[in-house]
């Protein structure tokens, strides 16, 4: 690195640091927002700590600690790889500050290398949480020389780099496509769907070749498994070498294929990347508009109407937003061609769940896909420096909120209906359970759009530089997606065995009166919020 | 003192998709000393070519020279010697001023006392000094022009470009700027800049431009173009003769 990409580092760093909120902010309204975000977040990372050494623990207390090291690389090469994906757009390409960062000396290829590098000392803390804590677990059970930790603190700096540096390359290339065409965001968005698709199906393929070689024993050894990705991924044979085996070619070969990997990338990049910010961020004036009969549209139904064009206008939004969406409609025409008895044993592995039994459970596994992103939750903070517009219209709070909850549920219940339906349908539910999922699904709906949007209310952030920092990393979002998400698994579970203890209906009917009650607390929350200035 | 080009534009052309052009052919020199006024309506093309000067938007046809050095093929020459103040500056807010002067003038390489100096020479004269401790993010529109123009000045560039600099700035503020374009101008500096603004056009500039629809329609020394009248009326009278 040289000295003009440290200085740029080094203030982007900065210019996105908390401290810097803190040391020289004059309003205690943020920095009291500061303090409680860096309690927050360590939280967080305990949690995530403790989680991951539970994980070891376990995988000790089985006799596979061997393949600790190698879970270690696959489990923070993936989250690491989508952490990336999603923030390309936005951190890499189409950023705010571009005009003012270009205008000054730099090479374009400094700019896109400092970008990533950012992108990468914000997240080391995760990756970090995870490969330290999962060496506590492992040394634990292993007992591995004392040079074997060393070696795996220093190896834990480098194992997300290849999979973020892979990550950026698929959305240079997705936005070096999109540039060229004239609906920029729409190309983009759609590249994205289907890159995250075409990721989802290869694991499906992936799997599916490994049970027709090795048939049984792929689903009861985590060696095969890991041997497989192994071979697909070699740096996860090298950082396995590396830390049990003490190989230094091994250990020398991840650090330098890293460093090579990101020049390598950093040259296309450097080249175009003049080029494909120009065009992403300028559009050609349109053609001549022609008034056409302008539609009226009530105050609440204007407000989901914003909300939808703000959606759409924005792949970073679009793609974090619907994806579960999408997930649901392919899932629910692929149970109506499929052999709905066979896609369960695959899905769970073999365990010796019936569909009867997963009946209770169908309106989760759809709000799994579709509840984990709530709109609520990011479009409060989304206004940003265009807060103005809506403070300054002739409208309370109150309506702006429904508004914004409206465009949710609009966009959530036709999915959950369809989805429901679907499911249903293949797996032969009888009429009234049917109706009663349905009926929950619509409640999920309704607890999912009024959480969001008392997280959404609650920590709004007004002040951000990037979309993806709202989207992704804020904190309304993080408190409506990780309660949600836990206590959603949860009761995955707990519904297929309290449905085989007890009458179905009844239990859909329980579930029921809940979702609706917590709905209804939680849309009276939000609007009582709405009263605060 | 002797004038010398310090930028040209030669046969610039920006096309988007469907043949659509934000820049036709536009080709223009200011020499050093100029104080050149850019003119035209809303989307005629002054932002897209002043962009283009600087190094950010990326184009195909033509070439924009900086005191001698393409834009295309030397860009990092050409930055170290231009200075850009965009309409609306995005400046990383969660930066104290000081801090965001402090990087600029790493990246420009600015010792450290010639830094102290002119950074308190210009936020003396836009009233600043005392604010330059404060986050960005506190800042007023105006106050982050200011700095933003401040920002432009420290590494003493040969090439000024601006882009509606006076929106948002107080009158005193835009008094100052004025001095100081007539300052920098005296010391041999560029300045290429766009304005909404026609009487202070006017009075500012020893070179005027009019660009519509892309092209430029009229361009040359000020007193020449406008004669006896004002450059409001040649401009409406120009800009109409084109429809």
């Amino acid at each position: 690195m040289n000295r003009s990409s440290l200085v740029l580092l080094k203030t982007l760093l900065r210019s996105t640091s908390q401290l810097n909120i803190y040391r020289y902010g004059t309003d205690k309204k943020k920095k009291s927002r500061v303090i409680g975000n860096y309690i927050g977040m360590s939280v967080l990372y305990l949690m995530l700590m403790a989680y991951c050494i539970a994980t070891c623990i376990g995988y000790g207390q089985i006799g596979i600690t061997d393949a600790i090291p190698a879970i270690c690389v696959i489990t923070i090469s993936i989250i690491s790889f989508f952490f990336t994906f999603f923030k390309t757009n936005g951190y890499l390409f189409n950023f705010k500050e571009y005009d003012m960062l270009m205008s000054l000396p730099f090479e374009a290829r400094t700019v896109a290398g400092c970008k990533f590098m950012y992108m990468y000392v914000k997240s080391l803390g995760w990756y970090l949480s995870i490969a330290l804590s999962m060496m506590i677990g492992w040394g634990i059970y292993a007992k591995p020389a004392v040079l074997a930790y060393p070696v795996w603190i220093i190896l834990s700096f480098f194992i997300p780099v290849i999979p973020m540096l892979i990550a950026s390359f698929i959305g240079f290339v997705i936005a070096k496509i999109s540039a060229g065409f004239r609906k920029t965001n729409i190309v983009q968005t759609i590249l994205t769907f289907i890159f995250v698709l075409l990721v989802f199906a290869s694991r499906f393929v992936i799997e599916s070749v490994f049970k027709n070689g090795k048939g049984k024993e792929a689903l009861e050894s985590v060696h095969l498994y890991v041997d497989k990705y192994a071979r697909i991924y070699l740096p996860i044979k090298w950082f396995e070498n590396s830390v049990c085996r003490l190989k230094i070619i091994d250990f020398l070969l991840l650090i330098i294929v890293t460093v090579t990997v990101f020049v390598l990338i950093f040259i296309p990049v450097g080249k175009s990347y003049r080029k494909i910010n120009s065009n992403l961020k300028n559009h050609a004036a349109s053609k001549k508009y022609s008034m056409n009969d302008l539609r009226k549209r009530s105050v609440v139904n204007a407000i989901a109407y914003k909300e939808f064009k703000r959606m759409t206008g924005s792949t970073v939004y679009m793609t974090n937003a619907a994806m579960g969406e999408l997930l649901v409609m392919i899932m629910s025409i692929a149970v109506l061609v499929v052999d709905i008895d066979k896609a369960i044993y695959t899905v769970l592995q073999g365990a010796p769940v019936t569909k009867e039994m997963l009946y209770p459970a169908v309106p989760f596994i759809i709000y799994f896909c579709i509840g984990m992103a709530a709109t609520t939750a990011m479009t409060p903070s989304l206004e940003g420096k265009n807060y103005w517009i809506v403070q300054s219209l002739p409208i309370t709070k109150k309506t702006l909120y429904q508004g914004k909850m409206l465009f949710n549920i609009y966009l959530t219940v036709p999915f959950t209906l369809f989805a429901t339906i679907c499911f249903c349908i293949s797996m032969k539910t009888p009429f009234m359970t049917a109706l009663l999922s349905i009926v929950l699904g619509l409640c999920l709906c309704a607890f999912s759009t009024a959480w969001g949007c008392v997280c959404g209310i609650k920590h709004m952030r007004l002040d951000w530089e990037n979309e993806v920092e709202v989207v992704k990393q804020g904190p309304a979002v993080s408190l409506y997606l990780l309660p949600n998400m836990f206590i959603t698994m949860a009761l995955m579970v707990l519904v297929v065995l309290l449905g085989t203890k007890m009458d179905q209906n009844v239990l859909l009917g329980g579930l029921i009166v809940i979702e609706a009650t917590l709905a209804a607390l939680l849309y009276r929350k939000a609007m009582s919020l709405c009263i605060l200035p | 003192m002797e004038k010398k080009a310090i930028l040209e534009i030669k046969g610039y052309t920006k096309s988007y998709g469907e043949g659509k052009k934000a820049a036709d052919n536009v080709t223009l020199t200011v020499e050093s000393g100029d104080i050149y006024g850019f003119i035209g309506h809303n989307g005629a093309g002054k932002s897209t070519t002043i962009r283009a000067v600087v190094g950010v938007l990326d184009f195909s046809e033509g070439d924009i020279y900086i005191d001698g050095h393409s834009v295309k093929d030397e860009p990092i020459e050409c930055k170290k010697i231009t200075a850009y103040i965009p309409d609306n500056p995005d400046l990383y807010e969660n930066l104290t001023a000081i801090q965001y002067l402090d990087f600029i003038a790493d990246v420009f390489e600015i010792d450290e006392e010639k830094r102290k100096e002119v950074i308190k020479k210009y936020a003396d004269m836009f009233e600043i000094t005392d604010s330059l401790g404060d986050l960005i993010s506190s800042y007023s529109h105006g106050m982050k022009q200011k700095l933003a123009i401040i920002s432009a000045l420290i590494h003493e560039p040969k090439l000024i470009v601006m882009d509606e600099p006076f929106v948002g700035l107080d009158p005193k503020a835009s008094y100052t700027l004025k001095q100081i374009m007539h300052d920098l101008c005296d010391q041999g500096i560029a300045i290429f800049f766009s304005t909404h603004v026609l009487d202070v056009a006017q009075k500012l500039c020893n070179k005027v431009a009019i660009i519509k629809q892309g092209k430029i329609i009229d361009s040359g020394n000020m007193d020449d173009m406008i004669g006896n009248q004002s450059l409001e009326e040649v401009f409406l009278e120009v800009a109409d003769e084109q429809k």
